[in-house]
């Protein structure tokens, strides 16, 4: 089965579970495939959840969620060592990080301590407890959700740490015809549940190989970083894109033309992925008269940007 | 050199080659050749980067209507001379096509001024065309060739190049493209003279297939025909010696069959005399009568049926080209068997002298085949020879006041025996005593023979023919005087001799009863041997090109290409089946054009020569113009100045083009597969045209993998689709 077959197998898969989302679920597939996490921001009930878990079902994967609360600890999520009487010595018990998928589901719940634990998971893939290093399986992918709309009892991700997903997706609310489906179907069982894995994890690896090969030319890497500059000179926004965020691009836009069956990138790529890979890495200017930062706003500042740096021809 | 550079140099070369052919042709007047050198010079410099120049030429800006007034100027200057100053039309659009060049070379700023430029020039190469037969035209055409090829591909590449920036708007991305917008490399300037030269063999081929109207309209027509002496019925001695002097070509010889080796001297007969009043020489019998007619062209001199009197007589064959003079007299070395040319008519008189009915108004091409008699063993032992009473009454006369020639004459001879030998006698007496001089003006004395004889002892060729002569028929041997050529000047490079005026000569024919006339020439032999410096070799080599360019392209007639055609057709069975086929194929309705077209030529009086140039330059740049895309895609390919994504890049560039004209344009900060789906919501029958080709782009510009020439050209056709579309839309 060729790459583009594949791909194509997972996101029909998804679109089983998940209805009228084809551009999510594709971005989903970007994320994975660049190895790079993902962050989910919706209102509640929009499909946030089901997303990741159907993307994780999709996979012949490990899969597992954490219910990110304000007294979860750090252990909870990395794992803890404890004394094994038996072998008189210390025995590490790998937490719930250590699977292939990991659903953070509201993220934005708990203590920045606990998320700051999921850095070295995210960034490095592996975990250091009591001076040991535990590598994380390959594929490593965070997919983790949170509620822009509740601000009691919350703890706004650093930017640090933001920038360490690739890119974030809102779901939106379905159409009227999408939610006319999602009604008509049986309830009794959790959708995603009844997936079954199309993929293999050796299969994603390979594919994620694949993004590497992908051929970005010279002019499209200048255009990228026209469009990266831009946002640091621009008078809308107080922080511009990092460096991290060039290569977060560079990235999706090579993982992009892989899921589209290119093995080079197109203008297209990059610009279509510059709302969703940029737009949480940049802080908007409060003096233009936004309090708070949201996220159609940041997003929409980065599409304006975006549409005042020339396509090469 | 960069190519903006290098285009307006070459626009400006272009110029200043058309506007030195319109000079060389003699046609511009000084005042207004002179400013428009200076002009052309200046601009010249101006492109060329002297930053001298540059700063005054930046520092001259003249408003628009002061060129409309000086082009208003110009318009009335040129009304003046058509009906004042040179009253002819031709002259008259020339100094104003002289004129309007100046301007536009002033005022050179957009592309539509070069392009106005490029007009100018073509009119100026073809007016000087039409102007001239000469050697150096071809020199000049071939530059003009060159200059136009060169001009021609960096119009069309800086066209490109700026249409393709306009595209890109260059920001952060500047530094990555300024280099594929080219310099001149190497290569590419090779390949340019490479086309350059194509041209030239394709113009060629064209010349020399191309049927022919008709054959040398413009040959000659204007200039005066030559003056030459000593070809009139009565030739008065001492008149040679005034053309002694004068190098102007007469005519060229070429000896086709015979061995390249001893070309010293030939004697080119002319007209014989057979009587002498003491001071000019005259025709008794000027009875003439026409050559019969062998063939188209061809006339036997000889009575049919009749033989020489000896079969010891060698043929030599001449092919003459003999420029215009003022003598219906045709030269030959004696003694002429077979005259073939483009004559109506050749007449013979008693004498076996050669004439047209009329003297030839241009050039005239012909071929002598003559019978060079030699002396046969009986006249030369004979002691006495016994002569017939024709030639005895005619070749014996003497004027009358000559015993003292005849008692010179008798003193040499006394002591020899046979006829031959006192002929031999008088000529080496003559040869050893007397002393060659063009300065013997002996034309106004009343006895020169004598003068030369007894007084002075020195005269030239025809004093001692004029002694010879003489001396012979006093002592009883017909002989008579021949004026003509002596050609000694071979020219290695053309094989072929020189004739000048200078090699005017008259030397002396013996009659030998057996033997015919033989040549006899006492005169000592003066010619300076043509030097063989490097120089003179140099001359003669420039001289044999002239050669050939009045055989291959002035003279090129239908004639020629027919004898090419049959060699053709002669060489290869197959050869001269697809000859003679295409000859079939194309003939009848080429003919039917071309008869049309002579009929009107008739009216026009159009030369053959600036015709074809004509007909080719506009192809040529009609065949560049249709072919653009297709040497852009070549040049883009195949020219290190751009990576193998620039053709592709062009094509689209000039897709955007052609969208624009529909009033689609693309705006920077859209990309391709955008605009492709706003093509198509706006002009749905361009849709999918406009996404095949951005599939094409979006492949060949950003994949590694370079498109292949099939894709290329897939891209080129959908793109000529577009702009059909678009044609079909207005």
């Amino acid at each position: 089965m060729s790459s583009v077959h594949t791909i194509r197998a997972i996101q029909d898969n998804i679109e089983l579970v998940i209805k009228g989302k084809t551009h999510v679920i594709e971005m989903a597939v970007v994320c994975l495939l660049a190895r790079g996490h993902l962050l989910l921001e919706d209102v509640p009930g929009v499909g946030k959840t089901t997303l990741a878990h159907s993307l994780a079902r999709s996979l012949d994967c490990s899969f597992k969620r954490i219910q990110f609360t304000s007294d979860l600890l750090p252990s909870d999520i990395v794992g803890v060592s404890m004394f094994n009487r038996q072998k008189q010595g210390f025995e590490f018990i790998p937490g719930p990080i250590f699977a292939n998928v990991v659903l953070a589901d509201e993220i934005n719940r708990t203590t920045p301590k606990t998320q700051s634990s999921l850095l070295e998971a995210m960034s490095e893939a592996q975990i250091s407890v009591d001076n040991q290093t535990h590598p994380l399986e390959q594929p490593f992918m965070v997919i983790a959700t949170q509620n822009p709309a509740e601000y009691h009892g919350t703890f706004p991700l650093p930017e640090s740490q933001l920038d360490r997903f690739l890119m974030r997706l809102s779901i939106g609310y379905p159409s009227l015809e999408e939610e006319r489906k999602v009604l008509d179907r049986p309830h009794s069982l959790h959708p995603a549940e009844a997936l079954e894995a199309v993929l293999t994890a050796h299969e994603v690896l390979a594919l994620q190989a694949r993004v590497d090969r992908v051929h970005m030319e010279e002019s499209l890497t200048d255009y990228l970083l026209a469009i990266v500059q831009a946002t640091r000179q621009s008078e809308l926004l107080s922080l511009g894109v990092s460096t991290r965020g060039a290569l977060a691009l560079s990235k999706a836009a090579k993982a992009l033309a892989v899921v589209r069956g290119r093995d080079y990138c197109l203008p297209d790529d990059i610009k279509e992925l510059a709302p969703i890979v940029l737009s949480h890495r940049v802080m908007l200017n409060r003096t233009h008269g936004m309090r708070t930062q949201s996220f159609e706003q940041a997003e929409r500042m980065v599409l304006d940007i975006v549409e005042t740096v020339s396509v090469p021809v | 050199m960069p190519f903006d550079q290098a285009f307006k140099i070459s626009s400006i070369l272009l110029a200043i080659i058309a506007f030195s052919g319109l000079v060389f042709a003699q046609s511009v007047p000084f005042w207004i050749a002179i400013p428009t050198a200076i002009i052309l010079i200046v601009t010249l410099c101006d492109a060329g980067g002297i930053a001298l120049v540059r700063r005054a030429m930046a520092q001259v800006t003249v408003s628009p209507t002061i060129w409309n007034v000086l082009l208003i100027g110009a318009f009335v200057i040129f009304l003046i001379d058509l009906t004042a100053v040179s009253q002819d039309l031709l002259p008259a659009g020339i100094h104003f096509l002289v004129m309007l060049l100046g301007i536009k070379l002033l005022t050179l700023q957009q592309r539509c001024d070069y392009r106005h430029l490029y007009a100018i020039s073509l009119m100026a190469i073809l007016a000087s065309a039409a102007l001239t037969t000469d050697a150096w035209y071809l020199p000049i055409f071939l530059l003009y060739l060159l200059g136009a090829v060169w001009t021609l591909l960096l119009y069309h590449l800086t066209q490109e190049t700026t249409e393709a920036s306009a595209v890109i708007t260059p920001t952060s991305m500047a530094a990555g493209h300024a280099t594929f917008l080219g310099r001149i490399t190497q290569r590419f300037f090779w390949l340019t003279n490479g086309i350059a030269v194509m041209t030239v063999g394709l113009t060629l081929a064209i010349f020399f297939v191309i049927p022919r109207i008709g054959a040398g309209v413009l040959q000659k027509t204007h200039g005066e025909a030559l003056r030459t002496t000593g070809f009139s019925d009565r030739v008065d001695l001492g008149t040679i010696g005034s053309v002694k002097q004068d190098p102007q070509i007469v005519m060229r010889v070429e000896l086709p069959d015979q061995p390249t080796v001893a070309k010293d001297r030939l004697h080119l007969r002319g007209l014989a005399y057979d009587q002498y009043n003491g001071r000019s020489w005259s025709h008794s019998g000027t009875r003439r009568r026409s050559l019969s007619l062998v063939a188209e062209g061809v006339f036997l001199a000889r009575p049919a049926g009749s033989r020489l009197p000896d079969s010891l007589s060698v043929p030599i064959r001449q092919d003459i080209l003999l420029e215009t003079l003022d003598t219906p007299v045709l030269f030959a070395a004696p003694f002429a068997e077979l005259v073939s040319g483009d004559f109506l008519a050749v007449q013979i008189d008693g004498m076996s002298g050669l004439h047209l009915p009329l003297s030839p108004s241009s050039r005239a091409r012909y071929s002598v085949t003559s019978q060079v008699p030699q002396l046969v063993a009986g006249d030369q032992a004979a002691m006495v020879l016994a002569y017939p009473d024709s030639i005895r009454s005619r070749y014996l006369q003497v004027p009358v006041e000559s015993q003292q020639v005849a008692d010179l004459a008798h003193r040499v001879v006394q002591q020899v025996s046979t006829p031959f030998r006192q002929t031999l006698a008088i000529q080496q007496h003559l040869l050893d005593n007397y002393r060659y001089s063009l300065e013997a003006d002996t034309a106004t004395l009343n006895h020169p023979l004598d003068e030369f004889l007894f007084v002075r002892k020195t005269g030239y060729c025809e004093h001692y023919a004029t002694a010879m002569v003489m001396m012979l028929r006093t002592i009883g041997i017909p002989a008579r005087l021949v004026t003509g050529f002596l050609a000694t000047e071979w020219n290695e490079f053309g094989g072929y001799f020189t004739v000048r005026q200078r090699d005017a000569h008259a030397w002396v024919e013996v009659y030998f009863p057996q033997s015919g006339w033989i040549t006899m020439d006492p005169t000592p032999s003066v010619s300076a041997a043509a030097g063989t410096s490097r120089w003179e070799s140099i001359r003669r080599f420039g001289e044999s090109f002239r050669l050939q360019w009045d055989r291959l392209f002035v003279r090129y007639s239908g004639k020629d290409q027919l004898a090419v055609v049959h060699e053709v057709r002669e060489g290869s069975d197959a050869l001269r089946e697809r000859v003679s086929s295409w000859i079939s194929a194309l003939s009848a309705p080429i003919g039917h054009v071309l008869t049309r077209l002579a009929r009107m030529s008739r009216i026009v009086q159009p030369g053959v020569l600036e015709c074809i140039t004509g007909v080719v330059v506009v192809g040529l740049a009609l065949l560049l113009l249709m072919l653009r895309d297709r040497i852009g895609l070549w040049a883009s390919m195949h020219l290190s100045i751009a990576p193998s994504q620039h053709a592709i890049v062009q094509l689209y560039a000039r897709m955007l083009r052609t969208l624009e004209k529909k009033g689609l344009s693309k705006l920077p900060a859209v990309t391709a597969a955008e605009f492709a789906r706003q093509v198509e919501r706006k002009w749905g029958a361009a849709g999918p045209v406009v996404a095949d080709v951005t599939a094409l782009y979006h492949q060949g510009r950003f994949s590694r993998v370079p498109l292949l020439p099939k894709e290329l050209s897939r891209a080129a056709e959908q793109v000529g689709r577009l702009q059909s579309l678009l044609r079909a839309t207005h």
